[in-house]
C-alpha cells in the first residue's frame, strides 16, 4: 500500500532534481534506474518476534510522508586542514571520475526499497575527501531539516595512510508547520590502506520524524573504520551501522547509544562482515528506554570462509526505565571459519533493585539514583567518542532527557 | 546523643508466603556505643540490618524502629522536640540516611560510570538537603531538590555545587582515605566496580565516616579481610565512635573483629530473635562454647 509513493512519482520529477543539481548523465541514469527498480524492491529487514514484526516499514505511509519538491534544511560544513569536506555539486565539479568511482560501491543504491528511493530524490549531500598520507583533526557536518522530508547523502573517501575523526549530526529547524516527516541518510565510508576514520552521528530529530538510515563502511588492508551511532531524536528510527572488512588485518568498532521516551520507537541495528585474515570487530551499543518508548536491536558478526583468525566482540544491554516500555535485543554470530575467537551478548533489563537501594540507603532518594545510574550507564560509551564535541553534546542530550524524566 | 530502638521486630520476605525470618527483635543502640550482633547463619542478622535501612526485599509485619534525636544531634540546627522521634518504617531509605542511619553492606552495589568522589559528595549534599526538608516540612516542598544532581556528569564530576563544593569534599574525602590507608586513586575509580572485596569493605567504611551518621549498622564488615586490611577497617570504625561520635551496630560471625573493635555490648540472635545480651565476654564464651552452647542455655536443649 504504502509503496504506491512511487507511483506518485515520475520520471520528470527525478530528472528535474538532476538538473538543478546540474549533475552528469551517468549520476542522473542511477537515479532513474533507482526510481525503475522501486517496484521490485523490498524494505530492509526487521526483527521478527513470535507474533509480531517490531518495526513494520511498510505500514508508513511515504507518500504523505515524502515530498520531493519540499526538501528544505541549513548545513554548516567545517573542514579541518587538509582534507575536503564540500557539497555534492562542489564535489562533483571537482572530483568527479572520484565520486563516480565510489558512488554507490559499499552501499547498493538498488539495495532496498528505502536505499533506492534515497538514490532517486536525495538533494542534499556532502563528501569528505581524505588525500593520501593527511592526519586531520574533526570534520563535522550538520544538517538541519526544514521541510517535510530530506534525503541526505555522505560519501568519505579516507585514502591510503591517511586518518579523520568526523562528527555528524542531524537536527530539525524550528520553522515549518508539519504532522510528519521523513529524514533519510546513507553514509558510504570507503577506508583506503592503513587509513583511519571515526564517523560519529548524533541524531536529534524533533519527535514527529520517521527517520531511514543505513551507514556501511568498507575497508582496505590495515584499514580502521570506526562508528560512533547515537540516537536520540525521531518518532521512528531504523537504522543499521555496518562494516565489511574486506582488507586483511582491518578493524571495525562500531559503539551504538539511543535513549528513547514518550512513544519513539528504534529499531538499531549494528553488523559486521569478516572477509579477510586477521580483521576485528567490536560491537558495543547500549541503550535506555523509558515511558512508552520501544526499542529492538540486532548485531551481526559474520565470519567469512577466508577469514582466518578472526576476533570478534559484541555486547548490546539496554535498561529499561519504565514498566511500559519495551524491547527486544539479538545478537547474532555467523561463523565460517573455525579459526575465530568471538562473544556475544546481549541484556534486557531495569534498572538493578540493589543497586537502588544502595544508592538510597546513603542518602540518595530514588529519582536521583536512577538519573546516576543511567549517566552511569552510558560511561563506556561516551568514552569510546574521541571527539569532545559529540561526547558532550550527547551527554548533555541525555542530562536533558534525565531532567525531563518525571516518574 | 541519639537511639537506634527496635521493638519487637517481625517480618518476612516480601512475597505470597514469604518466610518469616525475624520473630520480634528488641535491641537499643545509643550513639557513642559499640555493639557486636552475633548469631549462626540464617538467624537474622542480615535481615535485621537490612530491615532498619529499608531494604524493598521484607516486608515488617509488627514492631518498629524508631530514631531518638536529640536538639543538638545535628550541629548548630537546633531539633524541636516534637521532630525527635521518627519512626524509620514509615520512611524511604535515603530518608533513613538522613535522619543518621548508615548501613555498611555485606556486598556492596558495583556501580560503573560513577566516580567514588561524585558519588559520595551527591549522597553527602542530598543527605543535608533531605534532612532539611525532613525538618522543615512542607516549606521547600518546590525545591528544586530533584533536580541537584543531573548537572553532575559522570565523566568530568559535578557542574553544580550543592551545599558542600566541590573543593571542599575534595579536602574532607582526602582527609578520610588518609586516616584509612586507602589510596587517593579510589576517589576517581567507579563505586565499588572491579574492587577487591576488601577495598569494598574499606569503602564502606570510608562511606560512613563521610556521612556521619549517628548510628551505623554495619553488616560482616570483616568478612573476606587480611589482616592488614582488618586493622584498617577496625581503625576506622574507632574512629566513628571515638571521633564523631556514633553508635555501632556490629553484624559478625567472628570475634577476630571483636579484638580490635571492642564491644560495650554483645547480643546473640537465633531463630529471628535477640536471646542472650551481655558485655564484651560474651563474644568470648561463644567463640569457646559454641551455638549450640547458646541454644542449651535458651532452650534447655543441645
Amino acid at each position: 500500500m504504502s509503496k504506491q509513493v512511487h507511483r506518485t512519482l515520475s520520471e520528470s520529477q527525478v530528472t528535474a532534481i538532476s538538473e538543478e543539481l546540474n549533475e552528469p548523465d551517468w549520476l542522473r541514469e542511477l537515479r532513474l534506474d533507482a526510481l525503475q527498480s522501486l517496484d521490485e524492491l523490498e524494505f530492509p529487514d526487521v526483527i521478527q518476534t513470535p507474533g509480531r514484526t517490531w518495526t513494520d516499514l511498510s505500514k508508513l505511509d511515504f507518500e504523505a510522508l515524502v515530498d520531493p519538491e519540499g526538501a528544505l534544511e541549513q548545513k554548516e560544513r567545517v573542514a579541518p586542514e587538509g582534507v575536503e569536506v564540500l557539497s555534492f555539486a562542489e564535489a562533483l565539479e571537482a572530483h568527479e571520475s572520484l565520486v563516480r568511482e565510489h558512488f554507490g560501491s559499499v552501499v547498493d543504491p538498488q539495495e532496498n526499497y528505502l536505499t533506492a528511493l534515497q538514490t532517486a530524490l536525495f538533494t542534499t549531500g556532502t563528501v569528505i575527501y581524505v588525500p593520501e598520507g593527511v592526519e586531520a583533526q574533526a570534520a563535522t557536518i550538520r544538517t538541519t531539516m526544514a521541510g517535510q522530508s530530506l534525503f541526505n547523502y555522505t560519501l568519505i573517501i579516507a585514502e591510503q595512510s591517511s586518518s579523520v575523526t568526523i562528527l555528524e549530526r542531524q537536527e530539525t529547524a524550528d520553522e515549518g508547520d508539519f504532522d510528519e516527516r521523513y529524514y533519510s541518510g546513507i553514509v558510504e565510508l570507503v577506508a583506503g590502506e592503513n587509513s583511519y576514520v571515526q564517523y560519529g552521528s548524533l541524531q536529534d530529530l524533533t519527535e514527529n520524524t520517521y527517520n531511514y538510515g543505513l551507514k556501511r563502511a568498507d575497508t582496505d588492508t590495515y584499514a580502521t573504520a570506526n562508528w560512533i551511532d547515537c540516537n536520540v531524536g525521531s518518532r521512528l528510527t531504523k537504522t543499521s551501522v555496518e562494516t565489511v572488512l574486506s582488507g586483511e588485518a582491518s578493524e571495525s568498532q562500531i559503539v551504538g547509544a539511543f535513549y528513547g521516551h514518550d512513544d519513539q520507537h528504534f529499531d538499531v541495528d549494528a553488523r559486521v562482515w569478516h572477509e579477510n585474515e586477521h580483521t576485528t570487530a567490536d560491537l558495543v551499543t547500549r541503550g535506555v528506554i523509558d515511558d512508552e518508548a520501544r526499542s529492538v536491536y540486532e548485531g551481526v558478526q559474520d565470519v567469512g570462509r577466508d577469514a582466518w583468525n578472526t576476533s570478534s566482540y559484541q555486547r548490546e544491554n539496554t535498561l529499561m526505565l519504565s514498566d511500559e516500555s519495551e524491547a527486544d535485543a539479538s545478537p547474532k554470530l555467523i561463523i565460517n571459519n573455525h579459526d575465530t575467537e568471538a562473544s556475544h551478548s546481549a541484556t534486557v533489563g531495569q534498572v538493578d533493585a540493589e543497586d537502588l537501594f544502595y544508592m538510597k540507603s546513603r542518602g540518595v532518594d530514588e529519582h536521583l539514583a536512577k538519573n546516576m545510574l543511567v549517566s552511569g550507564f552510558f560511561v563506556p560509551v561516551l568514552e569510546e567518542i574521541e571527539v569532545e564535541e559529540l561526547r558532550e553534546d550527547l551527554n548533555g542530550r541525555i542530562q536533558d532527557r534525565l531532567a525531563q524524566r518525571t516518574a | 546523643m541519639a537511639q537506634l530502638e527496635i521493638k519487637n521486630l517481625h517480618a518476612k520476605v516480601n512475597e505470597d508466603g514469604g518466610e518469616e525470618i525475624l520473630n520480634g527483635v528488641d535491641l537499643v543502640v545509643n550513639s557513642g556505643e559499640i555493639h557486636a550482633l552475633m548469631g549462626p547463619n540464617g538467624s537474622g542478622k542480615s535481615t535485621t540490618a537490612k530491615v532498619i535501612a529499608g531494604h524493598p526485599a521484607y516486608e515488617v509485619t509488627d514492631g518498629q524502629v524508631l530514631i531518638h534525636l536529640d536538639d543538638e544531634e545535628f550541629g548548630d540546627e537546633e531539633v524541636p522536640e516534637e521532630l525527635q522521634t521518627w519512626e524509620l518504617l514509615d520512611l524511604e531509605p535515603n530518608e533513613r540516611a538522613a535522619l543518621g542511619v548508615f548501613l555498611g553492606f555485606q556486598y556492596p552495589a558495583e556501580i560503573e560510570g560513577v566516580t567514588m568522589v561524585n558519588f559520595l559528595r551527591t549522597a553527602l549534599n542530598a543527605k543535608l538537603e533531605e534532612r532539611e526538608e525532613l525538618f522543615e516540612g512542607d516549606e521547600s516542598e518546590d525545591d528544586e531538590d530533584d533536580e541537584a544532581g543531573y548537572e553532575t556528569s559522570p565523566m568530568e564530576g559535578a557542574a553544580d555545587e550543592g551545599e558542600i563544593g566541590v573543593a571542599e569534599f575534595q579536602q574532607l574525602l582526602k582527609e578520610k582515605m588518609e586516616q584509612l590507608d586507602m589510596d587517593e586513586a579510589f576517589a576517581q575509580r567507579y563505586l565499588n566496580a572491579g574492587f577487591s572485596g576488601g577495598e569494598k569493605k574499606q569503602n564502606e567504611v570510608l562511606q560512613a565516616a563521610i556521612l556521619e551518621p549517628s548510628v551505623a549498622v554495619l553488616d560482616e564488615i570483616d568478612s573476606g579481610l587480611d589482616i592488614d586490611r582488618l586493622q584498617d577497617v577496625a581503625t576506622g570504625i574507632n574512629a566513628l565512635r571515638d571521633e564523631q561520635g556514633a553508635g555501632i551496630l556490629q553484624i559478625t560471625h567472628y570475634q577476630r573483629i571483636l579484638d580490635y573493635v571492642e564491644p560495650d555490648h554483645v547480643h546473640i540472635m537465633l531463630d529471628g530473635e535477640v536471646v542472650m545480651s551481655g558485655d564484651a565476654d560474651l563474644s568470648v564464651k561463644l567463640e569457646e562454647k559454641g551455638y549450640d552452647w547458646v541454644r542449651e542455655e535458651v532452650y534447655g536443649t543441645a
